[in-house]
C-alpha cells in the first residue's frame, strides 16, 4: 500500500531530525519526574486525601498531565506535516509519483503518529518502571489499558493537527489553527462552557445547569480521553477518588461512556475534513 | 496515441486567468519544448497534467489518461522534475531513490541511472549537503525510474550554470534516444532552440505559436512586417491584401495596416494599395530572428491575427 511507502519516508525523515531525539528524551524525564513525584510525595501532588501512592494513583496522576503534553507535542510534530511540505514545494516530489493525496494523507499521519507514539510508549514505560520500582507494586493490566488509551488518544491528536495542517498551504496558519485550536479546547473551555451556560441561561449564572451542559463539558479531547479511561478502569478510578462529575446529571448520556463517542468524534470528524480539504485544494 | 492532449483546457484563479482555453498535441517520441516568459502558465499547466491543480474548463490526456481522473496511472509511468521543488534535506540521495523505487513499484537499478546522470558518487550523502546542480540530477534521476513513457521538465536548466545546462540537454536526447517522450518548460528560447523537435510559445495563458524549430526560423528568417498608416481603406482593401501569395496575416488597427509577409516585395503591396485608391502615408518594416520573435510574442498583446 502506498500509504505505507509515504509513512516510512516521513519516519525516515522524522528519525533523523534532532527533535525527535529531544523529544524522547523529554517524555523519559517528564514520565521519570512524575513518577518519581509521585511515589516519594503521593499527598503533596495529588492531595491529602490519598492514603498512599499506589498504582492507580500513578495512572490517574499521570494521565492528567500526559493530556497536556501529547497535545502540545503533538502541535509540535504534526503542524508542518502537510502545509510544511506544500510550502517549500517537496510535496510536489510526493505527488509526482504514483500516490494518491489519500495515501499522502494516510501515510503522515501514519508516520507522525508512529513518531509520538514512539516517543510517548518509550517514555511512559521507563517512566512507570521507575514509580513500580519505587512504589513497590505492579499490577498489568489497568497499565496496559492507560498505555493504549493514551496512544489512542495521541494519535486522535496527531489526527486533528495533520488534518488542520491538510487545511493549507501556510505553516504560519497552520500554526495558528493549531494553537488557536490548543487554547480553545484545552487551556480555555472551561470558561468557554461556562460562558455558553450564562448565556443559554438568560445571561445568569442563577439555578442548576441543564443535562446538556455535561455533554459541553465533555466535548475536549483531553475529556473524552479521562472519561473513557475512568469507564475502562472504574475501580482504579474509584479507589483513588476520580470522576468527571456525572453523577450530577440526570440524563441516560451522562455517564463517563459519553468519553468514547467524544474520542471516536475527535478521531474522525478532523481526519474527514482535513482529507476533504486536502483532497481538493490546488497545490 | 498522443502523449499529451490538451483541449480547450482553462485554469482561473479567482480573477486571473492563468491558463486561457488551451488546445495543445504532444506526439509520442518527441522532445517537445513550451516555452513561455515567468508566469505565462506554463507551471499551471504542468500542474495540471500532475493533479496538483484542477482545471475550471477543458480536459487535459496523458498517454492516454485522463490527468484528472486517472492521475495514479498517468504518474505511473511519467517521470517528473517540478518546478520550486524542494528535496528532504535529511535523507540521502539514495533514500530518495529507494523512496522513488517504492514508490512506482518498479525493478530499477538505482545505482545504474544515478551514474546516468553522474550523481553516484554523492549517493549516500545528505541531500541537504548538495549543491544545485547536485540537487537538480538527483531529482532528474528519481524521474529516470521505471523508464517513463513521457518526462514532464519544469524549467530544467534553472539554477545550473551553462555547462550543467549542456549535460541537462545531452541527458533529455540520451533519453529521448531510447524512446521517452519529452516534454519541457523554459524560459530561454536558446534551451528549447538546442534539443527540441517542436515548441509551443505561451503567453498569458494562450498559445501562440506552435511549430518546428524550423519551422519558426524558417518563417522568422524571411518574415517580414510591415506597419503601414494609411487612410480610406475599407474591408475590401483589406481582403485585397490579405489573399496575396506571400501575406501571411493582416490585421488594421485605427489606421495602421499591419501587414506580415513570407517572401515577396513589399513595394508590390504598397502599389497595390496606392492603386485602390488608399492614402499610403509612412511605413515601417520589422524583420525578427528567433529571439526576437520570442520576446514580440510574449512581451506584446499579439497583433497580427491569421
Amino acid at each position: 500500500m502506498s500509504a505505507l511507502a509515504v509513512a516510512k519516508k516521513d519516519f525516515r525523515d522524522a528519525a533523523q531530525s534532532r527533535a525527535l531525539w529531544a523529544l524522547l528524551a523529554v517524555f523519559v524525564l517528564l514520565s521519570s519526574l512524575l513518577s518519581y513525584a509521585y511515589a516519594e510525595f503521593p499527598a503533596e501532588v495529588v492531595g491529602s486525601g490519598t492514603d498512599g501512592a499506589s498504582v492507580g494513583g500513578l495512572i490517574f496522576f499521570t494521565s492528567g498531565i500526559v493530556t497536556l503534553f501529547v497535545s502540545l507535542t503533538a502541535i509540535v510534530v504534526c503542524y508542518k506535516s502537510i502545509a510544511g511540505e506544500r510550502e517549500i514545494g517537496s510535496i510536489k516530489l510526493l505527488l509526482a509519483l504514483p500516490h494518491s493525496r489519500r495515501d499522502v494523507f494516510l501515510g503522515k499521519l501514519l508516520g507522525r503518529g508512529a513518531v509520538l507514539s514512539a516517543a510517548l510508549a518509550v517514555g511512559l514505560l521507563i517512566g512507570f518502571g521507575l514509580g513500580f520500582g519505587l512504589i513497590g507494586d505492579f499490577d498489568l493490566v489497568p497499565v496496559l489499558v492507560f498505555l493504549v488509551l493514551t496512544l489512542v488518544f495521541a494519535v486522535t491528536f496527531v489526527g486533528i493537527v495533520v488534518s488542520i495542517s491538510a487545511t493549507t498551504g501556510s505553516t504560519s496558519r497552520a500554526t495558528t489553527l493549531s494553537i488557536g485550536f490548543f487554547l480553545l479546547f484545552e487551556l480555555l473551555w472551561d470558561a468557554v462552557a461556562t460562558g455558553i451556560f450564562y448565556v443559554a441561561n438568560g445571561f445568569s449564572f442563577a439555578g442548576d445547569a441543564p443535562d446538556w451542559y455535561f455533554l459541553v463539558t465533555q466535548i475536549p479531547p483531553s475529556s473524552a480521553y479521562t472519561a473513557s479511561l475512568i469507564t475502562l478502569l472504574p475501580e482504579t478510578a474509584d479507589a483513588v477518588g476520580i470522576g468527571v462529575g456525572a453523577d450530577q446529571f440526570d440524563a441516560f448520556y451522562a455517564t463517563t461512556s459519553i468519553g468514547f463517542v467524544f474520542l471516536v468524534f475527535w478521531l474522525v470528524v478532523p481526519l474527514a475534513v482535513g482529507y476533504r480539504r486536502f483532497n481538493d485544494a490546488d497545490l | 496515441m498522443a502523449a499529451i492532449e490538451l483541449d480547450g483546457l482553462t485554469k482561473r484563479f479567482g480573477d486571473v486567468l492563468a491558463v486561457d482555453d488551451l488546445d495543445l498535441t504532444v506526439e509520442e517520441g518527441e522532445i517537445f519544448g513550451f516555452l513561455g516568459p515567468n508566469g505565462a502558465g506554463k507551471s499551471t499547466t504542468i500542474d495540471i497534467l500532475l493533479d496538483f491543480v484542477r482545471p475550471t474548463d477543458g480536459t487535459a490526456r496523458v498517454l492516454g489518461y485522463d490527468a484528472q481522473k486517472e492521475s495514479l496511472q498517468v504518474r505511473q509511468r511519467i517521470g517528473v522534475l517540478p518546478d520550486a521543488y524542494h528535496v528532504y534535506d535529511r535523507l540521502t540521495g539514495r533514500q530518495h531513490m529507494e523512496f522513488v523505487v517504492e514508490s512506482k513499484g518498479a525493478d530499477a537499478d538505482i545505482e545504474a541511472i544515478m551514474e546516468r546522470v553522474q550523481i553516484l558518487e554523492a549517493a549516500d550523502r545528505k541531500a541537504g549537503g548538495y549543491s544545485k546542480g547536485m540537487r537538480q540530477r538527483l531529482i532528474l534521476a528519481m524521474a529516470l525510474v521505471g523508464d517513463p513513457d513521457l518526462l514532464i521538465l519544469d524549467e530544467p536548466s534553472t539554477g545550473l550554470d551553462p555547462n550543467g545546462a549542456r549535460e541537462m540537454r545531452e541527458i533529455i536526447q540520451a533519453e529521448n534516444d531510447r524512446g521517452t517522450t519529452v516534454f519541457f518548460s523554459s524560459h530561454i528560447m536558446e534551451q528549447v532552440e538546442a534539443v527540441c523537435d517542436r515548441v509551443a510559445i505561451i503567453n498569458k495563458g494562450g498559445l501562440v505559436a506552435v511549430d518546428s524549430i524550423e519551422g519558426l526560423r524558417g518563417s522568422t528568417e524571411t518574415t517580414t512586417t510591415l506597419r503601414i498608416t494609411v487612410s480610406d481603406i475599407d474591408d475590401d482593401d483589406v481582403e485585397m491584401v490579405r489573399a496575396h501569395e506571400n501575406v501571411r496575416s493582416v490585421a488594421l488597427d485605427g489606421t495602421t495596416l499591419q501587414v506580415t509577409m513570407s517572401g515577396g516585395s513589399k513595394f508590390d503591396i504598397l502599389n497595390e494599395l496606392d492603386d485602390a485608391g488608399v492614402e499610403v502615408g509612412d511605413f515601417s518594416v520589422d524583420e525578427y530572428s528567433l529571439e526576437d520573435l520570442f520576446v514580440k510574442y510574449t512581451t506584446e498583446q499579439q497583433e497580427v491575427e491569421a
